[in-house]
């Protein structure tokens, strides 16, 4: 097979369908093997700017997955993600906390947890990410609070035997409606 | 992500999903070519126009995370799609962009999606999707991934 070009009609039955399964393990194994060797020498030409592109669309993706299928562990999304994001831009992450202008104390707080995001900060994170994704492919303006919140509700909603107790001596029903 | 209806030069917005049990009814050899109730335990995947039952193609995968890779096994578009009097362009290369970003998600820059189709029809991907050629696997990678993405992903 070689790159030559062809025309633009379409070779006849060629966007019908392919079937493409392996007959054995072992065709599957050699072929992949193969593949792995070639790979990797075109790896090696990859640009720092690739590679960053790359990694910018994953957690896009994985954000984009997250808000269309929550999944419900206890674990930091929000966090997880903003700590891939500001990792795969910035070498060290008290230059992303300049370039919002927030102190390194207060974004370290947020990332580990001990604090929860002050609107600013989301509003703040949501430009930068809008400017950096620019050249690279759409990214909703709404994705970071989409991702916040969808954690918040799972967490509040999971969590309700500790809060539950002490909110409710707060709510008294003084007019109960009767089903007609 | 959309496809162009041949007649009217329409965009019309897709959904890609997984197949559902009920799906394999309908998905017979006649109008999809292939049996893809062999596929059933496999992860295989639904084109449909927005809001519309109708199935337009099918792909089916396997996921090789130890290569990062994923190969794509079979690749189908319904009957009307096929040929050059067919309903709607890019049937296929949604399917196979929809491929390349599960991939992308999962293994970022290390991300390969490929196929091994007979040598008849395989320049026309090598050509259309700018795939490199290994023996007779084609496969994308980086950057041909992200420019597949940017060309059939308006979302």
């Amino acid at each position: 097979m070689n790159r030559s070009k062809i025309n633009n009609k379409e070779i006849p039955g060629a966007e019908y369908g392919v079937d493409s399964r392996y007959a054995s393990k072992k065709e599957k194994t050699a072929d992949g093997k193969a593949l792995m060797e070639a790979r990797l020498k075109r790896m090696k030409n990859l640009s720092d700017e690739q590679i960053i592109t790359a990694k910018l669309l994953q957690l896009k993706l994985k954000m984009e997955e997250f808000i269309k299928n929550p999944v419900e562990e206890n674990q930091n999304f929000f966090t997880d993600f903003l700590k891939l994001y500001i990792d795969t831009i910035y070498n060290k992450r008290v230059h992303f906390a300049k370039d919002i202008n927030i102190t390194p104390v207060s974004l370290s707080q947020v990332l580990n947890n001990h604090r929860e995001p002050k609107e600013e900060f989301i509003l703040r994170l949501m430009i930068h990410s809008e400017k950096t994704y620019a050249k690279i492919c759409d990214f909703h303006k709404k994705t970071w609070f989409q991702v916040y919140f969808h954690e918040k509700i799972y967490d509040t909603m999971s969590n309700q035997s500790k809060w539950r107790p002490q909110v409710e001596k707060h709510v008294n029903i003084s007019r109960l409606i009767k089903p007609s | 992500m959309i496809v162009i209806a041949t007649k009217t030069n329409k965009e019309l917005k897709i959904e890609i999903k997984p197949i559902e049990k009920d799906d394999y009814r309908l998905v017979t050899k006649k109008r999809y070519f292939f049996d893809w109730k062999k596929e059933e335990k496999q992860e295989v995947y639904k084109l449909t126009l927005e809001g519309n039952k109708d199935i337009l193609g099918l792909i089916s995968i396997e996921r090789i995370p130890d290569e990062w890779r994923i190969h794509i096994r079979l690749l189908t578009v319904s009957k009307e799609n096929k040929g050059q009097n067919k309903n709607y362009e890019n049937i296929a290369g949604n399917l196979i962009t929809h491929v390349s970003k599960i991939a992308l998600r999962e293994y970022a820059e290390l991300a390969c999606v490929s196929l091994k189709p007979k040598s008849s029809i395989a320049q026309h991907y090598i050509e259309k999707y700018d795939m490199n050629i290994t023996g007779a696997t084609l496969s994308i990678e980086l950057p041909e991934i992200i420019n597949l993405i940017k060309k059939y992903d308006h979302e």
